[in-house]
This record gives structure tokens, sequence and C-alpha cells, in this order.
């Protein structure tokens, strides 16, 4: 085993378990995480395997495909975390604005 | 109708500068004047104290879109029957209110939209013209109604203009937020010939193109997350 894989099955189990030490801990993202972790791993100890996998989809090598694969997957988190944002806002602005049209005041002459 | 049934919503953020200014000139109007202190960090609450106004103050800074539906909102609480957005940055004419409320009085629309294009006594600089005219085909790709003005603050609203939109893009994408709704209310639009001050503050308070981009972005996300 190579020292990038010992980095790369360490740096996997940690994001995982980190994710569900600090995150959500429902059991359809348990399911998807360890799905992901699974596959993340795989990857990592047998290399051929997303070298036969590039070929058939028609990427050169292995490694572009795992790139290409990650750009994906970063839109995806950021279109994502996004949309927490703007959901986030959306409600900052009912509870500032209910709060503001209780305090509204007339000014008289 | 009883001009205290028009009600003048001005979204306020900074603006301490020229609002005093600003508020001296609507209030001769006679209308209901709402200001939406849209969390300011300046003087602008204390100048607000000196005008028989109403006043709602966003604790922290939302927008000015937010800060327009806030008025919007507390204009229905009102039973308002006319609501008319003005900016607060001394970029419009407080005579022209009239002229652009005679379309909706007279029932001609639901929405009336001020244009700087159509009075031609506007000297609009050149690198603002060259933006609103990408910002207007952008709009009009987004909203399906081509108008010759973008993003002009000044507008009239009828109680079912009023009723009908419903402002959810906090900052700027707010203006092609409301003319797409309006579509989608069958809104009866049209526009008025207004005029635009052009002074250094006005240009600082408008928008860029970094601005406009941020719209784009905004206006996009929305199309596909709908």
């Amino acid at each position: 085993m190579n020292l990038i894989q010992v980095i790369l099955i360490i740096g996997i189990i940690v994001l995982a378990v980190s994710y569900f030490r600090w995150f959500r801990n429902t059991g359809r993202d348990l399911f998807v995480i360890a799905i992901i972790t699974v596959i993340g791993l795989t990857f990592v100890l047998f290399p051929n395997i997303t070298n036969r996998l590039a070929h058939i989809l028609g990427v050169g090598r292995g490694a572009d495909l795992i790139f290409y694969l990650c750009i994906l997957g970063f839109c995806f988190a950021l279109l994502a975390l996004y949309s927490k944002i703007k959901n986030l806002e959306r409600k900052i602005t009912e509870l500032t604005r209910k709060d503001a049209l209780r305090e509204a005041r007339e000014v008289k002459d | 109708m009883n001009s205290k049934n028009i009600y003048l919503i001005l979204p306020a953020f900074n603006e301490a500068s020229v609002l005093e200014k600003v508020l001296a000139e609507v209030i001769k109007s006679g209308y209901h004047i709402v200001v939406v202190n849209d969390g300011s960090e300046d003087d602008t609450a204390k100048i607000l104290e000196h005008f028989p106004i109403t006043i709602i103050n966003h604790s922290i800074n939302l927008g000015q879109g937010a800060a327009l539906q806030t008025g919007m909102d507390w204009a229905k609480i009102k039973d308002a029957e006319i609501v008319i957005h003005f900016d607060a940055d001394g970029q419009h004419y407080a005579d022209d209110v009239e002229n652009l409320l005679k379309p909706v009085l007279d029932g001609e629309c639901d929405l009336a939209i001020g244009s700087r294009f159509l009075n031609s006594k506007n000297a609009v600089p050149f690198f603002r013209k060259q933006i609103l005219r990408m910002a207007t085909f952008i709009e009009s790709i987004f909203t399906g109604i081509k108008l010759t003005d973008a993003h002009n603050g000044l507008r009239a609203l009828n109680k079912k203009a009023l009723h009908s939109i419903q402002l959810s893009e906090n900052r700027m994408a707010h203006a092609t937020e409301l003319i797409s709704q309006a579509k989608r209310s069958n809104l009866r639009i049209k526009e008025v010939a207004v005029r635009v001050s052009y002074t250094n503050y006005t240009m600082q308070k408008g928008q860029g193109l970094l601005g406009g981009v941020h719209i784009i972005f905004n206006l996009l996300f929305k199309k596909i997350t709908k």
C-alpha cells in the first residue's frame, strides 16, 4: 500500500466520523454517507477499478474520472449550501419583518 | 381618492446625508409616508424623528427588496388603495409621482413603472446607459416583458397589484421579480416617463456591473430551485 493510499483512507474515515459526530444522524444520512465512504475506500484500495470504469465511460484515466466526479460533487454541495443559506435568510427576513411591523410608529406633527 | 389612502414607501439604508431633503419634498404631496429604515448605521433614524411619517425599523440590513415588502405589508394592514415605491437616495423627483399615479388612478393599469428613457431630458451617463440596456435585455428574458428601463425604483401599484406582489428577493433582484410576478398575475403594466437625478451620491448608490452579475445569479438560482 502506498503512502497516499494511507493518507486518503485516514482522510475518508475522519470525514465520515466527523460528519456523524457533528452533523445530522438520520438513517438516510447514515446510509448515503456509508455508501460514499465504501465507494471512496474501494477506489483508494483498488485503483484499477477506477481505470476500468473510466475506460467504460470514455475517460482516459481513473484519476481523471475521479476528478470530474469531484467537480460534480463540489457543484452539488455548493448548490445545497446556497439553498440552505437562502432558507436561513428567508427565516431571518420573516422574523425581522414581523418584529419591525409590530414596533412600527407613526410620528405626529 | 383620499391622498391618505395612498402610501409612499421609501426604503432607506444609510441615507442620512440626503434623507432630510428627500422627505421634505415628498411630504408636500400629502400622501402617507412610510420609511422603512433598513438597519441603517448612520443618523437616518434620528432624522426620521423630525417628520410626520410612519417609521418601520429593520433591526438588521436586509436589502431594498425586503424593505419594500415590509412597507407593502404595512400598507396592506392599513388597507391602502395605492402604494408608491420611491428611492430614498434622492434620484427621484417628488413631482413625477403625480404623472406616475395618473394611469393607475384612471384605471389604465395596475402597475405604473417609471422609465428614465421615455424622458428625453434625462442625461444618463454612458456607462450606466450600457448597464441598463443589458439589464433591460436580461430582464426581458427572465420576465417575458420588454420594458424601456430596468431597475427604476419609482413605481405605483394599485390594490390588486399590492396584493398580488410578494417580494422574496431581499436585495436588488426584487425589481425583476416584481415584473415577473406582475406578468404571472396578469397585471396591466404601463411605463411612465420620469426624471432621474444623477449625482455622485446616487451614482455610488446605484447598481454596478458586479451587482448586476449577483442579481443574475440570484434569479438563475431561483429558476433552478423553483
